[in-house]
């Protein structure tokens, strides 16, 4: 496939990715520290996010299935959530992870049930786009285009 | 005379309508309209002026006309006046003295009758005087009576014998001395003659005896009383035959009042003869009467008195007579104006108490003669001229015009003037009748003419007139066209003049959206859009260019440059440029340009090159699949060879051209060869072949027409506006050719044309054409296109190069296999054959021509790059690449990927497509240099392929740069054809970069440790250095610890931080930092007492200008690492900054963090500005 036209679809993708508010302007500023040094940089943070997302997932998950609940424990796993979705600018899950602290500190059990589905949800739509968005990026890399995004 | 008057009726009428017009215009426009509508007033004016021009023109038409016809009318009357003056006066004149002599003979008969009269009656009385004479002297003396009384009988017999002789006589007397008296009468009335005596008695011859003595006393005493006084007289009167003289009656006495008038002696007082009129009681005209008087022998006494009476009554017959005939009338008057005789019956006489006495003329009861009495005596009155003579031609009397004339009869005693009258009319009528009528129809038939006259001439004028009038128009009509023609070409001048004006805004339009295409950030639909402005933009710019060559065709601005430049060259770029457009089309483009056409020409290199963008431009819109050929050939004009292979079709016409041509151009071809002797000029022909829709016959002529379209559904199937082909045929007429379209077989349409173009002879033949036979070079084209390979295939055997055709893999595949296979895959139905010699093919062509350089010339588009399916296809040929050669045919849009496959491969040879003779030369000639070089060295040979990559780049490049070039060259010159020549920009541009950009991956690839560790290098030289003041480095130099636990953070600070040159440390963890942090301090703390400190940028043991605290952290949080960290500060008087991260954005957590010790704040995400700001506000501080 034609390099630009790559291109021009994952441009059009991220504009969506944006408007839908997947992602925010912190983002684009981890693209903007992305060069030559750091050709990948982007991706690897973005891993990052991911494993250490699915690892607080889990926990959180562990953390809420016991008995007594400890919510400070949640409390602090979700605030490191929010911490590094809104460094990567995942905008979507910080908001969510507001709302789960939020309901954290009133120690609504069920809510917070509920809030980690909606973070759950909200992370995988979130993994599964930005999976597509750096496929393209691969693609674009692959047919010949310039490897910056 | 009518003229001036003309001219100023026509100066007020124009002047009215002036001020008119004038006010119209005023009130349609105000304002501005000295600005606006100056050229319109202008105009107007001028028309104006061309209808004062037409009226003028048409007055003194009307002026002449008038003028004509006065002159004839002048003529007209003059000829007429002329002729009757003529025919009148001639006439008159002629009459008029015929009239007069009529007037005096009239009357000069009477006269002479009254003379005769007169003489006669004179005579009578001389005789009887003679006689009386004789008689008494017989007697003399008479003494008795009877002596007496016997003279007396004797005296009345002498006196009735001389009476009886005249009859004309009315009386004659005789009056003797003594009184007695003697008379004969005749009454012509009663016709009766009578004798009349007085008494003897009283009468005595003595007393005649003293009256003797004294003659003149005693006459005196005779008198009248003799006669009067003696009434006591008896008169007796004796009537007697007329005849005989008896007499028979008896003597009668008569009164005294029937006396006749009897002479006395009173009436001859001096003793000669008198005369007298006298007038008659028996007469009713006047009488004339003389008297004579009788001597005695001694002559000394008067004896006695004769007297003789003669009526006048026969003038008045004769006059009457006369009159009769002549009509008019005649009388004669005496002196004192009696009448005598009148040519009336009217009396002369008065009878008055007294006895009839003589009447005045004028008081004649004839109306004619008293008119002319008085009218005599009006105009002269008493004062008649001497002689009485009177002659006036046109007295009116009455109502009518008369001749009157006089004539003066001087008799003594007697003197008399005669009168004629006669009417005009008698003589003078029927001339001025005749004259009257020949004046009247002379007016009449002047008046006729005249009317003709002018009625031709209006004629004859109106025709006049009418032919200037339309001269008028017609020269009006020529006016308004030149204007309109100079108006127009003041269009096309101002079009050439605006071009530039016009084309350079549209350059940077078109080059702003290219910037603006090149651009990554834009989304499809901005992409598409731009992409669709710059369509239009290239169609509107190519629209304007149309037009602005069209005008400056027009407008005579076009000048050819005239310099050298390589045809094939400018050709070739053009076809490269085509065929990029055509792929996408499926229609080959294909180049046949024949060997012996001149490589370097003179000319306009931009304006060939636009004929040829046009034709071609103009036959890819019409050509949905097939091809387009553009062929060329050369003519040299002096010496004509004609191409074997255009012979045929071509001979005729060009006999007919040369000699066509040599009187059209021979002229400049002269001076052309005067000019440059060294030159020599070429016909070079070239035909565009395309396999379109086709031209409609009836159309060949009109579709080089400016905005003529061969089918009016053109304009919507593929827009355009009908200027490309006009401007074609503009630019070849301009350089001495010509074209046209040519009847082809098959669909699609041929376009023929031939340029003059000079050819420098001294330009050194280029020997490219090297034998490639002697290499023994075979090749195989593998290419799609049908007609261009046979087109090439025909070529290369030309030159005596081996050729075997495929059109397609399968093609190629077998072809391969039977060349080196031949036993094995010597199948059938191969559907490889050889298309030249079948005994060739006998052989064992494998290694016939493996011993030969076999070069495959092979289409990219034969293998299948949809999938992947190319690359097994590659390593097949791979097989073969030992003992061929491979020369490969890229599309513009070869991927990258394959094209680094390809040189992995070490298939070194790739064009461009479309292949043209000087690609096939270029790749001919690498591949026998190649070969030399092999066979001659082996070794170096390898070394060669080494480095090969640098070679193939080149290579490739060239294609490149000849497009390039000739597209900068167009751009520069005219962007003719830019929408062809944008994508074609495009695609090169892209091509350019990629290729760029591959270099540069190749180099970052071979050298990126190097480049690492300079980059270090770099970086250590600008940390010792001071730092530098941009924002992308205005963190160089510092050191950061960063404590985050959170990995995704952590990585994007590291890496946020490190690309504002801050090196970093990072760590899990509270604990580790304070850990790392006291670590440092161990190893500084001993070094700082030998180094000063403060210093940075010691290697080993780097201090943190800043550390970066994550507040929530497992093991120890941010909050207690700080206190720690500020504990172990504590008496070191080392303040280390601490900013903290934190993702709790609420106050407090501020508050928190200042208390524990901390210097800033910085919530999550991290804000990159704020973030700089703070940490050099916060290092700056610290900084020595």
């Amino acid at each position: 496939m034609d390099a630009v036209h790559l291109k021009r679809q994952l441009i059009t993708f991220t504009e969506q990715l944006f408007r839908e508010g997947f992602l925010d302007e912190q983002f684009n500023q981890l693209q903007q520290l992305q060069d030559e040094n750091n050709p990948n940089f982007v991706v690897e943070v973005v891993s990052l996010f991911f494993q250490d997302t699915e690892r607080l997932l889990d926990e959180l998950s562990k953390a809420l299935d016991q008995a007594n609940l400890d919510f400070k424990k949640v409390d602090g796993h979700v605030h490191q959530l929010k911490g590094s979705s809104s460094s990567i600018g995942a905008q979507r899950v910080q908001r969510t992870c507001i709302i789960f602290r939020n309901y954290c500190n009133e120690k609504n059990v069920q809510a917070c049930l509920k809030c980690l589905q909606v973070v759950k949800h909200e992370f995988a739509l979130l993994k599964s786009k930005m999976e597509t968005l750096f496929n393209l990026e691969q693609q674009i890399l692959a047919a010949g285009g310039p490897p910056s995004i | 005379m009518g003229t001036p008057l003309l001219w100023r009726a026509f100066g007020s009428v124009s002047g009215l309508t002036r001020p008119r017009r004038n006010r119209a215009a005023g009130a349609a426009s105000p304002h501005d309209r000295d600005r606006i509508f100056s050229a319109d007033v202008k105009q107007e004016d001028q028309f104006q002026y061309a209808k004062t021009h037409c009226l003028s023109s048409y007055y003194s038409v009307f002026v002449a006309r008038l003028a004509i016809m006065v002159m004839l009318a002048i003529l007209i009357g003059l000829l007429t006046i002329l002729t009757w003056h003529f025919t009148r006066s001639y006439t008159t004149k002629s009459l008029n003295g015929l009239a007069y002599g009529l007037r005096y003979e009239l009357l000069q008969r009477p006269i002479l009758r009254m003379w005769n009269i007169l003489n006669s009656t004179v005579e009578i009385t001389t005789a009887q005087v003679k006689l009386s004479e004789y008689v008494i002297r017989k007697y003399n003396k008479p003494t008795s009576q009877a002596e007496q009384i016997e003279l007396y009988e004797m005296m009345k017999e002498v006196t009735w014998a001389l009476f009886a002789s005249r009859k004309a006589l009315n009386a004659i007397t005789i009056n003797y001395r003594n009184g007695f008296v003697q008379a004969f009468h005749r009454d012509h009335r009663s016709n009766n003659t009578y004798y009349i005596y007085s008494d003897l008695s009283n009468y005595s011859i003595t007393s005649s005896g003293p009256s003797s003595s004294e003659p003149l006393s005693s006459l005196r005493g005779w008198n009248d009383q003799s006669i009067h006084g003696n009434l006591s007289a008896i008169w007796y009167r004796e009537p007697l035959d007329p005849t005989t003289g008896e007499k028979i009656g008896k003597a009668r006495p008569i009164l005294p009042d029937d006396l006749i008038n009897i002479a006395g002696i009173s009436q001859v007082p001096d003793g000669t003869a008198t005369w007298h009129v006298a007038v008659s009681k028996y007469s009713d005209s006047p009488l004339l009467s003389a008297a004579l008087p009788v001597w005695d022998p001694s002559r000394e006494n008067i004896v006695a008195v004769v007297g003789v009476t003669t009526a006048l009554y026969s003038v008045g017959q004769l006059m009457r007579e006369l009159v009769e005939f002549h009509s008019g009338h005649i009388y004669l008057t005496s002196q004192q104006g009696y009448l005598l005789a009148t040519s009336s019956n009217t009396p002369l006489l008065n009878n008055t108490p007294k006895g009839p006495k003589l009447m005045m003329a004028n008081e004649s009861q004839d109306p004619v003669i008293r008119a002319g009495a008085e009218w005599l005596k009006r105009t002269y009155g008493d004062n008649y001229p001497p002689s009485h003579e009177v002659h006036v031609e046109n007295a009116r009397l009455g109502d009518q015009h008369y001749y009157i004339d006089s004539f003066f009869l001087n008799l003594k005693r007697l003197p008399m003037v005669g009168v004629i009258i006669i009417p005009r009319k008698y003589v003078l009528g029927k001339v001025e009748e005749r004259a009257f009528k020949t004046l009247i129809i002379l007016i009449c038939a002047s008046l006729c003419i005249l009317l003709i006259g002018c009625l031709c001439i209006l004629i004859l004028t109106n025709g006049v007139s009418k032919e200037m009038k339309l001269r008028a128009e017609l020269i009006s009509h020529l006016d308004a066209r030149r204007r309109a023609e100079a108006s127009s070409n003041y269009k096309s001048q101002f079009l050439a003049n605006m071009s530039h004006e016009l084309r350079t805004p549209m350059a940077a339009v078109i080059g702003l959206l290219d910037i603006l295409l090149c651009d990554d950030c834009l989304t499809n639909e901005q992409y598409s859009t731009i992409t669709q402005i710059r369509k239009c933009s290239t169609a509107l710019l190519r629209l304007l260019n149309n037009i602005l060559d069209i005008s400056k065709v027009e407008s005579g601005k076009l000048v050819l440059e005239e310099a050298e430049f390589d045809l094939g060259r400018e050709l070739e770029g053009l076809i490269d440029m085509f065929s990029v457009q055509c792929i996408n089309h499926d229609v080959e483009t294909i180049l046949d340009l024949s060997d012996d056409m001149p490589r370097l020409v003179k000319g306009d290199s931009a304006r060939v090159v636009q004929i040829f963008a046009n034709l071609i431009s103009n036959s890819i819109k019409f050509t949905t699949s097939g091809h387009i050929v553009v062929r060329g050939w050369c003519e040299n004009l002096n010496s004509i060879n004609e191409d074997t292979k255009f012979s045929l079709e071509h001979k005729k016409p060009l006999c007919a051209l040369k000699a066509k041509l040599l009187k059209q151009h021979g002229k400049t071809i002269i001076k052309r060869a005067l000019n440059l002797k060294k030159d020599s000029t070429a016909i070079l022909w070239f035909e565009v072949d395309d396999t379109g829709c086709g031209i409609d016959p009836s159309k060949w002529e009109s579709v080089f027409e400016s905005f003529e379209q061969a089918d009016p559904s053109t304009t919507r199937l593929h827009g355009g506006t009908g200027l490309g082909l006009c401007i074609v045929r503009t630019l070849v007429n301009k350089m001495g050719g010509e074209i046209k379209v040519v009847k082809k077989n098959g669909p699609g349409t041929l376009m023929k044309l031939y340029l003059l173009l000079n050819t420098p002879t001294d330009t050194p033949e280029l020997l490219h054409q090297e034998n490639f036979a002697q290499h023994g070079i075979s090749v195989v084209l593998a290419l799609h296109g049908g007609m261009g390979r046979s087109m090439m295939s025909r070529w290369l055997a030309k030159k005596g190069v081996f050729t075997i055709e495929a059109s397609d893999w399968n093609g190629l595949t077998q072809t391969l296999q039977e060349l080196f296979h031949p036993r094995r895959s010597g199948s059938p139905n191969s559907s490889f054959r050889l298309p030249y010699s079948i005994v060739e093919a006998e052989m064992n062509l494998g290694d016939r021509i493996v011993a030969q350089n076999l070069v495959i010339v092979i289409d990219i588009a034969l293998l299948d790059l949809s999938t992947e399916i190319w690359k097994e296809q590659l390593r097949f040929l791979d097989r073969y690449s030992r003992r061929v050669k491979f020369a490969w045919l890229l599309n513009h849009d070869t991927s990258n990927a394959v094209k680094v496959e390809l040189r992995r491969k070490q298939h070194m040879v790739m064009v461009n497509k479309p292949l043209y003779k000087a690609k096939m030369i270029h790749i001919l000639d690498t591949i026998v240099k190649e070969t030399t070089m092999s066979s001659s060295d082996e070794r170096i040979s390898r070394s060669v392929r080494e480095g090969e990559p640098h070679e193939c780049l080149e290579m490739e490049n060239i294609p490149f740069e000849c497009v390039i070039s000739s597209d900068e060259s167009d751009t520069t010159e005219a962007a003719n054809n830019a929408e062809a020549r944008g994508d074609l920009q495009v695609e090169v541009s892209d091509q350019a970069c990629y290729g760029k950009h591959i270099e540069r991956y190749d180099v970052f690839n071979g050298s990126e440790g190097k480049f690492d560790e300079g980059r270090c290098e770099e970086q250590g030289n600008s940390g010792s250095g001071n730092p530098a003041p941009n924002r992308g480095k205005s963190l160089e130099g510092l050191r950061i610890l960063l404590a985050e636990d959170t990995p995704v953070l952590q990585r994007v600070a590291t890496i946020m931080l490190e690309k504002l040159g801050a090196k970093v440390v990072a760590v899990g963890d509270g604990l580790q930092a304070v850990n790392s942090l006291n670590c440092t301090k161990s190893a500084d703390s001993k070094e700082m007492n030998r180094v000063m400190p403060g210093l940075v940028g010691t290697e080993r043991s780097p201090t943190y200008d800043l550390i970066l605290m994550d507040c929530q952290m497992p093991k120890m949080d941010g909050y207690e690492a700080t206190k720690e960290i500020r504990k172990s500060e504590a008496g070191t008087g080392l303040h280390i900054p601490i900013v903290a991260l934190t993702a709790h954005a609420m106050s407090s957590d501020e508050a928190k963090c200042l208390e524990v010790g901390m210097d800033a704040y910085l919530t999550k995400p991290i804000d990159y500005k704020l973030m700089v700001s703070t940490i050099l506000s916060l290092t700056k501080r610290t900084d020595p």
